[in-house]
């Protein structure tokens, strides 16, 4: 029994930390690069995994497969809503403190616009979509199914290939430069204006991607699927500290566990509760975030 | 226009009588007007209320709070709990003293190391966490959901309510608290510098705004009949106040009141009328809002005011 539990709570925490990692690192890469506090994060999600379910109804695409679509399409809207709403603030602001109270209110009258509108375009109900099951797999007692561990398996693989483009890419390594100094940045010729469209829209992409798994993973969505996720990508941004990307790798599976074993071993209904007492007590003690520089 | 030709003397003392104005009219308003508009006058007055004292802490020291839900649900629930056994005044005056007191010994000492963003989403968490523990209370503890309240009509409260708390704050921004929050917001260091105790007047500052924010709660609950944990903690009442203040202006107490009215009143506007469409035009006009007036409605006219007065001298 202890076994049993102990293994449901290992693996099924990692699932979901795998997920809630995928979930944070776009708005974490965006916040850190353009200082854009993106509240219209979860909605970006919500709208990537609609692109899913209509890939997958209208054209019967595989869901996993609509990553394809889906990326490009996400990154594009990005680029869009970039240019037309937040590349002038970005000029225009005085400060950085400006830039990010203005922009944070923006992000909030976007949220507004993008959800109401999934609700005047595809309704308010629930849809939802058999894509379909590859069965249950055992792991020492303890069920599971493959979909779910596909899922994690992928936020794995895209947070890798994000990791190596950060790395060694000249766009990449660009953006992180961006981050740590952006005078600097400007100084050895790195087109800020560009490299800060670039990181939003990226972030776009991935939160359309999360949007994408998530989709597959709870079989329904809905207009207001996003606004959790929101929340959780932002508390997740505050525990690992901005701009750092293991430390969002790490604070995603620290906050699986946590929600997953809230879950399992304290009550449901508590698990929101615990994760706004612990992010709160997490600022109290590192006022500036976990794996702050 | 003649009034552009009084002099500035003439002017501001006639603005200086027109609060007054304003109160007595409003004072007089049942006698006249239908329910329906008392009712929507209520709503506006308790948003002016909440937008002016938001603005007292958070416009002033740009420190952004989002959390004026955790202060107003409160409030809600305090009338909730105490109505049945206290009378009214003596019920607003204990959310009062129980909201400074929570905000300043439980929030205040131990948050206002947190900076920027922290500070908003720590206040933002804070609203959260109440709603949802006390969603949680009561599922599961007394398995209710949810409290009565005898429903009185609210509007001479919040009157005189949002009156008391403007006229404090105009007081308020004049006297050393007021000021060092200004300085706080200009530059911290050259307040710390100066020798202003920073954390004690920020402390002080975000527990007034709180106590204003929950007296207000706590006024305007009996109007419901019936609250629960999501109607009290709205996360409505974090945003809005934050960005009527910035649609009206932020440095002046006529700002957050102007943005506040005119939001509330187009919200009315458009829920009546494009019910369907209603937030995404809120949220298209925000948007264009804090695109085109970066210092809100007040601030380009405020700009101009001054550099016409500086013209003459």
């Amino acid at each position: 029994m202890i076994l049993h539990l102990s293994v449901d709570i290992f693996i099924g925490g990692a699932i979901l930390g795998a997920l809630y990692a995928l979930v944070a690192v776009g708005l974490n890469l965006q916040y850190g690069v353009t200082r854009i506090l993106n509240v219209a994060h979860g909605e970006f999600i919500m709208v990537g995994a609609y692109l899913t379910y209509f890939c997958f109804t209208l054209f019967g695409m595989n869901p996993f497969a609509s990553v394809i679509i889906v990326g490009p399409f996400m990154f594009l809207i990005g680029l869009f809503v970039y240019m037309l709403l937040l590349g002038g603030m970005v000029r225009s602001s005085r400060s950085g403190e400006e830039l990010e109270f203005r922009s944070l209110l923006l992000c909030f009258g976007l949220s507004f616009v993008i959800q109401n509108l999934a609700i005047v375009l595809w309704t308010a109900n629930y849809r939802g979509y058999e894509a379909f099951s590859l069965g249950m797999i055992d792991i020492l007692g303890a069920n599971f199914e493959i979909n779910r561990i596909i899922i994690a398996l992928i936020s794995i693989a895209i947070n890798v290939f994000l990791y190596l483009f950060l790395r060694f890419t000249k766009a990449g390594i660009a953006m992180r430069a961006a981050v740590e100094q952006p005078d600097g940045a400007q100084l050895i010729g790195i087109n800020i204006f560009s490299i800060c469209a670039k990181s939003f829209s990226l972030g776009i992409l991935l939160a359309g991607w999360a949007g994408t798994l998530i989709s597959v993973l709870y079989s329904t969505i809905n207009p207001f699927m996003g606004t959790p996720y929101t929340l959780i990508a932002l508390m997740l941004v505050i525990l690992a500290g901005i701009g750092s990307f293991k430390g969002n790798i790490a604070g995603g599976f620290a906050f699986g566990y946590l929600t997953y074993i809230t879950m399992r071993v304290i009550h449901p209904a508590l698990t929101l509760v615990v994760v706004y007492a612990v992010l709160i007590l997490i600022l109290l003690i590192k006022p500036k975030g976990l794996f702050a520089r | 226009m003649i009034i552009f030709n009084m002099s500035k003397t003439k002017i501001s003392a006639y603005l200086k009588w027109s609060p007054l104005l304003a109160f007595i009219v409003l004072a007089f308003a049942p006698l006249f007007v239908k329910t329906y508009y008392l009712t929507l006058l209520t709503s506006v007055m308790c948003w002016i209320g909440l937008a002016v004292s938001w603005h007292f802490f958070s416009g002033t020291t740009k420190y952004i709070s989002l959390g004026s839900a955790a202060f107003f649900g409160i409030g809600v629930y305090i009338t909730a709990i105490f109505s049945r056994i206290l009378p009214l005044p003596i019920v607003f005056l204990l959310a009062a003293a129980i909201n400074f007191f929570f905000a300043f010994c439980g929030v205040g000492l131990v948050t206002l190391r947190l900076k920027g963003i922290y500070f908003a989403i720590f206040t933002f968490g804070l609203a959260e966490l109440l709603n949802n523990a006390i969603l949680f209370w009561e599922m599961q503890v007394t398995g209710t959901r949810g409290r009565f309240i005898t429903s009185v009509n609210v509007y001479y409260p919040i009157l005189i309510i949002t009156f008391v708390i403007i006229f404090s704050i105009i007081i308020l921004r004049r006297t050393k608290l007021g000021l060092a929050l200004r300085m706080i917001g200009e530059c911290e260091d050259a307040a710390i510098h100066y020798g202003v105790n920073t954390t004690f007047y920020k402390i002080l500052g975000f527990a007034v705004s709180s106590m204003f924010i929950g007296l207000l709660g706590a006024a305007f609950a009996p109007r419901w009949g019936y609250i629960d944990s999501g109607m009290a903690f709205n996360p409505l009442y974090s945003f809005m106040p934050a960005i009527m203040t910035l649609f009206g202006g932020v440095g002046t107490v006529l700002g957050p009141i102007v943005g506040a009215v005119v939001i509330s009143l187009l919200e009315e506007y458009l829920l009546t009328t494009f019910k369907d469409y209603f937030m995404i035009i809120l949220g298209i006009i925000m948007i264009i809002v804090i695109l085109s007036l970066p210092d809100g409605m007040t601030g380009k006219f405020l700009r101009k005011a001054a550099r016409t007065t500086e013209g003459r001298g």
